[in-house]
Order: C-alpha cells, then structure tokens, then sequence
C-alpha cells in the first residue's frame, strides 16, 4: 500500500453501504430528463403512496412479530437483535432505531473480512454511545478465503463477464457469522443496514433464511421514512447520539480482503471514466514500474497453495498478492451489471491478487482439462456465478456444483508463471505433472502414440454426415 | 417371461453384433440403393485395388504397434495371449482361429453375464475349446452392471437422444473393464472384440481398453480381415475345422442385457416401415396387455431405487422384478432413429420395462425435492452425461465429475412413487418425500405464515424492473 496515493476520500465500510449512496438520489433527480419528472415525483414523495407501503410492511412485519410476544415497541417485540454493523452514520442511527421501534436490545456484529485495520478501530465504544448493549468482532480473513474465495475461484466463476463476485462473496460469510451469534447470544433476530436497491439485501436474507429460517429479519431501510444524509444526522441528534466524525465520501465502497469497490457519484453515469484519485488498491498503469513483474503461483487440485516458492495461507497468499499486483496496476474492472433487483447499476472494482490467481488457475487448466471437460466446466461456472451473486451460497445446487468442480479440479497441480507490466497479466511457464499436453503427440515427428494415417480415418467418419448432407442436396 | 410370445428368432448375441448385421447391411444396402448412387455402392464393396490399400495400411499400423515387442509369429505380428469377447456365435467363433492364425497367439474367451439370458450361455465352453481357444473365462456382472452402471445413469435422468435409455453403451464399459481385468489375470499382452466398424460398440469397448490399460494392443478383427458376411465367415470355419455354431437363422440383429433388449436390421432399416408385433420379446403388446391396471410402488433413497412394492431388493432383483411387471403391461417400447457415433443414422427399437419404470419414478420424485433451478441444471448436465456415456466415455474424468454433482444434488431424493401400468403407458398416482419442498400450507388457496400475498406486489415490481424500465425507454418516458 505504500505505493498508493492517499485520498481524502476513504471511509469505506464493511457491512452497508453508506448514507451518501441514497442521498445521492439527489443526483438522480437532477439527471433526470423532464418527461420522468412525472415518475420520479411518485418515487420520491413523502406522500399517501409511501405511508402505504410503510404501513404494508409494518402490518407484515408485526403480524409475524406478534405471533410471539406483546407490543413492547412502536412496531412490534423483539427480544435482542444482532445487527450487522460498521460503524459508520448508517449504523450507528439504526441501534437507537431497532430499541425505539422493537422495544429490543441490540448486539452489534463485525466482521474483518480483511476491510482494513482503520475500519475496525473505536468501534466497541462507538457501539455502546449508540446503545449497543455489546460489540462482537470476528476475524473471518482465513475462512472467508478459504471457504468462499477459493471455491469460486476454482470454479473459475465471473459474473457478466468480469465481476469477480468480491462482494457477492463477503456477505454469505458476514451473514452466517451473524446466524452464529445470534445462536451464541440467544437474539431472536438479525437485522442489517443494506438499502432496498442492493443485491446485498437478498445476500443476506437468504443466508438467515438457509441456515435458520425462524431469525425475524428486520431491514430498516425497507421500513423506515429516514430518507438520506441529513435525515439521519437529525434522528441521532434527537435521540443524543453521537455523529460519527468521518470524512465525506463522495463514493460508496465496500472494501474486503478480494477486492474493494466504488460506486457513486460520476460513476453513477456510464459515460463517464472514473478519476485517478479515485482507486486505492491499485497504481495507475501509467505510473506503475516500467520493469516487469515475473510472479509464480504454485496451485494443488485446482487450488492456490504458494506465492514464488513460498507456501502460504489462503489469506496470507492473498494479501501478498495484492499487494504484488496493487503495484503493477493489476486487476481494474469498470462494468456497467444487472443487479438481482432488476436495475442497471455501474461499478468499478479493484482486485489485484484474485485477477492474478484467476489468470493463473485458467493457465493450469489448459494442461489438465480437455477440450469437452473445459467446455463443460465452464460452462457450469456462468451458472456458478449466476449462484453466488444472488446470495445463494448455501442452496444445495451451488454445493452440487461445487462437488462437480472438486472433483473435476483433482488433477490441477502444478505452477505458473505470470508476468506483470502496466496493469496486464501475461502468462510466461506453465507445468504440471498431470499435463495432458505430450511434446511427442503435438511435435512434428511421427510417433507410436499419434499416427497420422489415422486422421484418415477419423476425417472420414467425422465428416459423414457433411457427406450424407452434401450428397442428398446433390442428388447423388 | 411367461406371457412373452414365444418366438422362433431369438438369437442374440451378448457381446458382439452378429455376422449377419454386417451381411445383411450390405446386400440390403445394394438392393434398396437409388440408381444415382450405384457408383458410389461400387466403389465401396468391391474387393479391389482400394481395399488392398486399405488392408496394407492397416496392417502395417498394427504390425508397426506389435513388432516393438516381439518378432514376427503370425501373418501379421506376434501376440502372446488375447482375451476375445466372445458370445459362442458364428463370428466369435471365427474370430478365434483367426486369431491364432494371423497374431500367433493364445487366445481367452471371456464371457460376462450381464443378464442376456441362461440360453445364452449354454455350453460356451465346449464351443469355445472347438474353436481353438485355450479357456473361457464367464464372469456374473449382473449386480455390478446395474448398481454401478445403470443406477447412476438413471440418478442422472440420461437419455440419449430423448428417447434411448442407454442399454448397450451402458453394458459396454462394464464388459470392457472386466476384459482387462482378466486380461491382467491370465498374463494377456492383447484384447479382441467382434465389433464391426459401423457400430457404435467399437469405440466404447476400445475407449475403456484406453483409459483403463493404455498398454494393452486392441485387435479389431472386423476391420482388418476380409470377411465380408455370414457365406465368407461359414467358408473359414469349414476350412479350419471350426464347427459351425447350429442356430436358427435370425432376421434381426439383437442384444439383450438386464435393462434391455435393442432389435435392428431386416425391415427396421427402413424407417418408413412398421416393426412387426411378432418382433417383440420383452414386452407383451399393448393391445394384448391386461385390461387391468396395475399399480406399482417404488421406494428410492438418495436418488437410487431401493424396493419394489415395499419389498427391498438388491439392484438386479429390483431390476429384474420390475422387467416382469412392465412386461406383461407393454411397457417402454421405444422405436427410434439415432445418430451414431461414427456418424450415420441408425434406426433401432428397444424395449426397456423396467427401466421405463424407474425413470419415471425417479423424475416424479425429484418433482418434490428439488427447486426449479436445481432442475434445469441438472436436465442439461443430464444431456451431456448421456452423451458421454453414448460414446463409450465411461472412465473419463468428465462422467465421473458429473457424477459428483449427480450424487450430491440427489442426496434429498428419497421417498416413494405410485405408478399405474396400463396398456404400455405408465401413469403417477401418488408421490411422497420427507424431503418434500411442496408444503400445502403454500400452495394452498389459505392464507400463512411463510406466504405473504402481499410480497407478490414487490416481487413482481421487481422482477418486472428491466421489462418495464425497457417499456419506458420504447415509450419515451
């Protein structure tokens, strides 16, 4: 990281996207042409329309709370929840929030997958000045590359062609960390801080819903008539909670140890290409060392095992990698996705260790695996990642998946050689005890195992339905 | 069985077509050819100049293989000892001095009972000493071939081609690994089969010789010697004090095994014909099947048939038992047109009662336990499985992966199916899992806990977002 210019603008949280992203809707406003004024003006009102909808989900909400206690709260009773929590503005309004609204005590939860030390600091005290009865902090760097990383990895799954599934990823191991908790401090309840315009929403409801479906899931976002920004500054005013003192962002990020990611503000349209001072895990290309790079990744059974020699853990090998490919400008996506909720959405992503360990395990492949077998594998990886995006790490379908994809990757071992320059990955040595590739069969010499006289044949039966088809249009 | 018809032409191969396949097809071929394509009829059976060429080459690839071992034994190499697939017809028969005469070599027959039929097996030795064989080797694979082989094929739901249940490309592999395991066991440098070189069966006994020993030399006498048909193959046998195998003459080319019976040849190589009702051996015809219906129950666990009427079988009895049943009610006819391997068009009609069974309980059951989407992954993985086990791909790392996810997303299929046997149709009646995803407290018109009505407003706004913010785009808005 020494490498990387410093950015005033760097909060980044772990667990919810920031206040700053709805509050931008500002910004959706002022870009939208005069004929969806119309539209825009339903959405945005504080009118009859939303009291409605707010009043769908509160009758909704309630009735599956009351089956279980007396009101005790503006909407209903819950005994304890545990919230997903980063600390930041969100968050720290949503703990008063879920005490005044559900008469319950909250348990604030965070994960370090890997967000970065200054992410994790004051935050127990941040926690109980909002209300917190405890904070409960996890390290899951290990199991989050090793149980969630590697797995998609090893599938070779990208969504819509680029997308390295960096935060698809994060949530289900979030998620089920919270599911634990909650067990372990007997909550009846999680609760998270993800907009209604997310994918993250339906990642972490579907992991409460997999692994325990009896949780009440309370989603503030969804419910409340806070609307932006300044909104929840004036509830935590109300309500004497201090303000978390932080840099504006003018970007949302979430940042993990795979990747971090930026959205917002000018990328909110398209046409727009992101400014320099904008990334944090990567040198510019153009400024990155005019010498190359030669990095190799040892991998066994299709996993990642070593960085140059030296064998590593999952997330110590990652975190040496990116900090290799950091440097070198490794592992830029700008993409323009189908989010699960139906929208377009534009994001850019920094992953400069997964982009190096993806273009390492393909290289393997291609000595292991056969033709039809790569087809098929990845094949199956489109619908892999299609999975893991939509939050269904824990459906039986994806495990089955990855049966297929362990045991297909048994013979992936051996090493790569990739060299870095200026933002690209090239492959220079590949070898692996397993290769499928022969000098003897792909040489020009003659040989015991290929023998040419046999593409006679094999051309001739190969090509018989061409044949047959040629010979009945020319009537022969 | 009983109900069965008894027919005259029931002769039928275990493990080899017969020769009259081959006899057949091309003198059928050259009767029926159009007028415009007798020169390409010609150039194809005419014992010319080409097919010398053709022979040489052959030969000399062999003889290139087996000359790095050995000095020259035979006309064409020296084998120490081959382990022949043999069935005790006229082309295994002949095959056997062929052997001997042109590599040299000792010769083992190896039968495996894959469910063919007692018949069949009748007095195999003796016929295979007269030939000049050394031994034959008769193996039991019935219950290997049905839970190994035929159980996994049917957890994955393959079918070939829609309608082909895999009846002989499954039976290969299985006859295939056990003629190299024999071959270890006698000390055999060599495997032989009868297949001819139209058939689909000589890439699936020879990809299984590759994947399972690499080392060991394949014989394909079909595709060397200069036998042309049933006259030649009699001609051979005389000439080298073979007995000829007394048989009545079959019209059709058949291979029976526990799953199923597959006919071709005579006027099924016109698809335009009808088979004859008297064709038929495994099933009775619809038409004579009982006017009462028969109900069957089938319990499976974690994807794989387990018992027959609650009663626990082992993988051949349950097989077996439900082949009576769906027998007698004319169940699983099933008259095709397929796509070979090397590449023709093949008519075949096979007949396959018990497997068309359990195929449909198996699917019916997965009709409970398995979500939408699991569903569809696993009807295309199940497309590329019958294709791989179609071309003889058994071993190949690519089935067996696919395996993986089969065994894995079956894990929940466990429960029991009704089915209703009626005059060749199978019908569900009743299904059951404690793994069922269908809960009635959903799907029923009542009002619950777990189903909102009111998400479906959400749902469907956003599961509708792109098509109506496109709606938008078109309108202007």
């Amino acid at each position: 990281m020494a490498q990387l210019k410093a950015s005033p603008a760097c909060s980044t949280r772990a667990t919810a996207p920031s206040f700053h992203t709805t509050g931008h809707l500002y910004h959706h406003f002022w870009k939208a042409k005069p004929s969806s004024f119309k539209e825009l003006g339903l959405r945005t009102s504080v009118g009859a329309n939303k009291l409605q909808v707010i009043k769908a989900a509160a009758r909704s909400d309630t009735e599956v709370v009351s089956e279980t206690t007396k009101a005790g709260g503006l909407r209903g009773k819950l005994n304890k929840v545990v919230l997903a929590y980063s600390g930041g503005l969100d968050t720290s309004v949503i703990v008063p929030w879920l005490r005044e609204n559900y008469g319950c005590e909250v348990v604030c939860f965070t994960a370090d997958v890997g967000q970065g030390i200054k992410e994790l600091e004051g935050l127990e005290q941040k926690a109980k000045a909002s209300g917190a009865c405890q904070l409960v902090v996890k390290d899951l760097k290990e199991e989050f590359v090793k149980d969630y990383i590697f797995p998609c990895l090893r599938a070779g799954a990208v969504y819509e062609r680029k997308y390295l599934l960096g935060t698809s990823m994060a949530r289900p191991v979030i998620a089920k960390a919270m599911v634990d908790v909650a067990k372990e401090v007997g909550a009846d309840a999680v609760s998270h801080g993800c907009t209604g315009k997310g994918n993250d929403q339906v990642r972490f409801e579907l992991t409460f819903f997999a692994l325990n479906p009896k949780l009440n899931v309370v989603a503030p976002w969804r419910e409340w008539d806070i609307t932006g920004r300044e909104d929840a500054i004036e509830y935590a005013k109300k309500h004497s909670i201090p303000v978390p003192v932080t840099k504006k962002s003018i970007y949302s990020r979430d940042r993990n140890l795979w990747h971090l990611s930026h959205e917002g503000d000018i990328l909110e349209d398209p046409s727009n290409e992101p400014k320099k001072d904008m990334y944090m895990m990567s040198v510019d290309p153009e400024d990155a060392p005019d010498q190359a790079e030669y990095v190799e990744i040892g991998l066994e059974s299709g996993l990642p095992v070593s960085v140059n020699g030296k064998s590593l853990s999952p997330a110590s090998l990652l975190a040496e990698l990116n900090e290799i490919g950091g440097r070198h400008g490794i592992g830029r996506i700008d993409m323009v996705e189908n989010r699960l909720v139906g929208m377009k959405s534009r994001g850019v992503y920094e992953t400069p260790g997964g982009t190096i360990l993806f273009a390492a395990a393909r290289e393997l492949e291609s000595l292991t695996l056969d033709r039809e077998t790569i087809q098929v594998k990845d094949s199956l990886a489109l619908k892999y990642a299609e999975l893991v995006y939509a939050g269904r790490w824990f459906d039986p379908l994806r495990e089955s998946m990855d049966a297929f994809m362990q045991k297909i990757t048994e013979t992936t071992t051996g090493s790569v050689t990739l060299k870095l320059y200026k933002g690209s990955v090239t492959v220079t040595s590949r070898t692996s005890p397993f290769s499928l590739y022969r000098e003897d069969i792909s040489s020009f010499e003659s040989g015991q195992i290929y023998d040419q006289a046999d593409a006679a044949g094999f051309i001739r039966l190969y090509g018989l339905p061409v044949r047959v088809r040629a010979m009945l249009e020319q009537g022969i």
